[in-house]
């Protein structure tokens, strides 16, 4: 029997990588500003959205491609703050969005009537560090309900996230939740994070993180 | 489920290096896992042993190498072409 060796020497996430290129190219293209969504399940992201929908939706043009392992609930939710398409992608128990999803599900978007796009990745904290979308920067929200060493227990998404909000402290005063000592932990696994304290429910802290996204679309559009 | 995902990247990677003729002739796949690459090389493994002995491929086994940093790669295949040496 004759065993040949070939020399491989690939990343498993070449062809994502690959695609996930296609897809920042074509957002600055169209110079759209792309955040990508994550968190564990119930942290706040449609939430989140919904508020921003309502209060920037007139002043930006905002896109969203949501991903759910099943349902489009959290689209239907949005769908009613806006008259723009919001794109579902049902990953059928896949934890995460891939940059193929992504690229398919931009194809309904009319990216050149675009200023933002979210995509709202599966509620996981574990899968979709890993997975590039081809997005400006991760988000990562972190609601106060959850324990203040999540960002020491999956360190990955902190790491790969430029940006850390906070939701739901308009909470704060009913949880035992330390808000500095999170920050601190979080600032551990990676220094440059920017944080944000924002609750969608009470409007706190909702004005610099819309600060962010004018900011964004802005260099977005000059670049 | 992540894993899972992976491990069909892997399957894909293999498939795209041999002529498709000669994937049941994979006999094993090597791969590269850094202790920084957020993958757990177990149910990888799992994974990967269950998808290399199911058509396209027959009988190939999984062998991952634990490294430092955040790699995550297939190195190698050895195809067994079934002649004997030249």
């Amino acid at each position: 029997m004759a065993v040949r060796t070939i020399d491989v020497r690939e990343r498993v996430m070449a062809r994502n990588d690959e695609l996930a290129a296609a897809v920042r190219r074509r957002l600055s293209d169209h110079r759209v500003a792309c955040f990508n969504l994550v968190s564990s399940p119930g942290s706040g992201k449609t939430t989140l959205l919904e508020r921003t929908l309502e209060d920037l939706g007139t002043e930006l043009r905002i896109a969203i491609v949501t991903g759910d392992v099943q349902t489009q609930n959290d689209a239907d939710r949005l769908a009613a703050h806006t008259n723009r398409l919001v794109q579902a992608v049902m990953t059928g128990g896949a934890c995460h969005l891939d940059a193929r999803q992504v690229q398919t599900a931009l194809d309904a978007v009319d990216l050149a009537a675009t200023d933002l796009l979210f995509i709202e990745n599966v509620g996981n904290l574990v899968c979709p560090a890993n997975w590039d979308l081809g997005e400006t920067a991760k988000i990562v929200l972190f609601s106060v309900t959850e324990g203040e060493d999540k960002p020491a227990k999956y360190p990955k998404m902190f790491q790969q996230s430029r940006y850390a909000v906070f939701t739901k402290v308009d909470l704060l005063p009913h949880v035992l939740f330390d808000i500095e000592r999170a920050e601190a932990i979080a600032r551990e696994v990676h220094d440059g994070l920017t944080f944000f304290r924002t609750s969608a429910h009470s409007g706190e802290g909702l004005d610099d993180w819309y600060a962010l996204l004018k900011r964004q679309v802005r260099d977005a559009h000059t670049r | 489920m992540h894993e899972m995902s992976l491990a069909l990247e892997v399957c894909a990677i293999a498939e795209r290096h041999v002529p498709r003729e000669q994937v049941a002739n994979i006999v094993e796949v090597g791969l590269e896992v850094g202790d920084g690459a957020g993958v757990e090389a177990d149910s990888l493994e799992f994974w990967l042993e269950t998808l290399l002995t199911s058509p396209p491929f027959k009988a190939a086994r999984p062998v991952i190498a634990r490294v430092a940093g955040d790699v995550l790669r297939v190195s190698y295949l050895e195809v067994d072409d079934g002649r004997p040496h030249d």
